[in-house]
């Protein structure tokens, strides 16, 4: 050991905050864009003596809005747990609310085929968005 | 401003292997312009009271663009810009610890 006196006083940080430094609301938007698509999509289909393609078609268009639902909620909590910060809390107090409520949209969508609530998936990712881009300036 | 050397501490992995965290270093205040490939001690253009080491890689007449060795593992001038001279508060010259790593540090 080389003792307290000579340990450094200051640390210098070689770091990488790449993970923190880089945030955007687009991911989301597209996620939320993609879900009330393939809600719209999945609507326009013939309701009864699908074809096979049909069918296939609609698994997929399924698949892709369950996944982008997920995909909303994953960029939403990014966004929520770490480019927010307590001073943001104090200008947008419903800051949490919002957050929670879209989450839980995103749950809504991957759930069901509403075109109701892919609607608000979408006013909700707009309001976050606003948010964020208002910080920005 | 400090005016002798003063030690510090590494924390991070962006100029590794270099420079790995826990190193202990003496650092010398800026005497002289900074020169290209040496590692110098900055504060955060981000946090003026968070302090950054990273190596220098050009030198202009308004200011230095500094970048982590590990260019997948930094964030550097890259991401904030050139840093003016006056943010560079010293030079990292020596690592006094751990022994076995010891010695000069090299451009």
């Amino acid at each position: 050991m080389l003792g307290r006196l000579l340990r450094p006083t200051v640390v210098a940080h070689a770091h990488c905050d790449i993970p923190c430094g880089i945030y955007d609301p687009t991911p989301a938007k597209i996620a939320a864009d993609t879900v009330a698509k393939m809600v719209e999509k999945i609507g326009a289909l013939p309701k009864d003596g699908m074809d096979a393609t049909t069918r296939g078609n609609f698994v997929r268009m399924i698949s892709v809005k369950e996944e982008h639902a997920q995909i909303c909620k994953k960029e939403l909590e990014i966004l929520w747990s770490d480019y927010f910060k307590p001073e943001h809390l104090e200008k947008y107090p419903k800051l949490h609310d919002t957050f929670w409520k879209a989450a839980k949209l995103c749950s809504k969508n991957k759930q069901n085929v509403d075109a109701a609530a892919a609607a608000e998936l979408q006013a909700a990712v707009k309001e976050i968005s606003d948010m964020f881009w208002a910080t920005k300036k | 401003m400090r005016r002798g050397p003063w030690r510090v501490a590494v924390a991070g992995h962006s100029m590794e292997p270099a420079l790995r965290e826990g190193d202990w270093l003496f650092v010398l205040p800026p005497r002289r312009r900074p020169r290209i490939g040496e590692v110098v001690v900055l504060r955060d253009p981000r946090d003026e009271k968070h302090l950054l080491l990273k190596r220098v890689a050009a030198v202009r007449d308004e200011g230095v663009t500094v970048m982590g060795d590990r260019r997948d593992h930094s964030t550097d001038s890259r991401y904030f810009g050139d840093v003016p001279l006056t943010d560079v508060v010293g030079r990292a010259a020596f690592r006094y610890a751990p022994l076995g790593r010891a010695g000069r540090l090299r451009s």
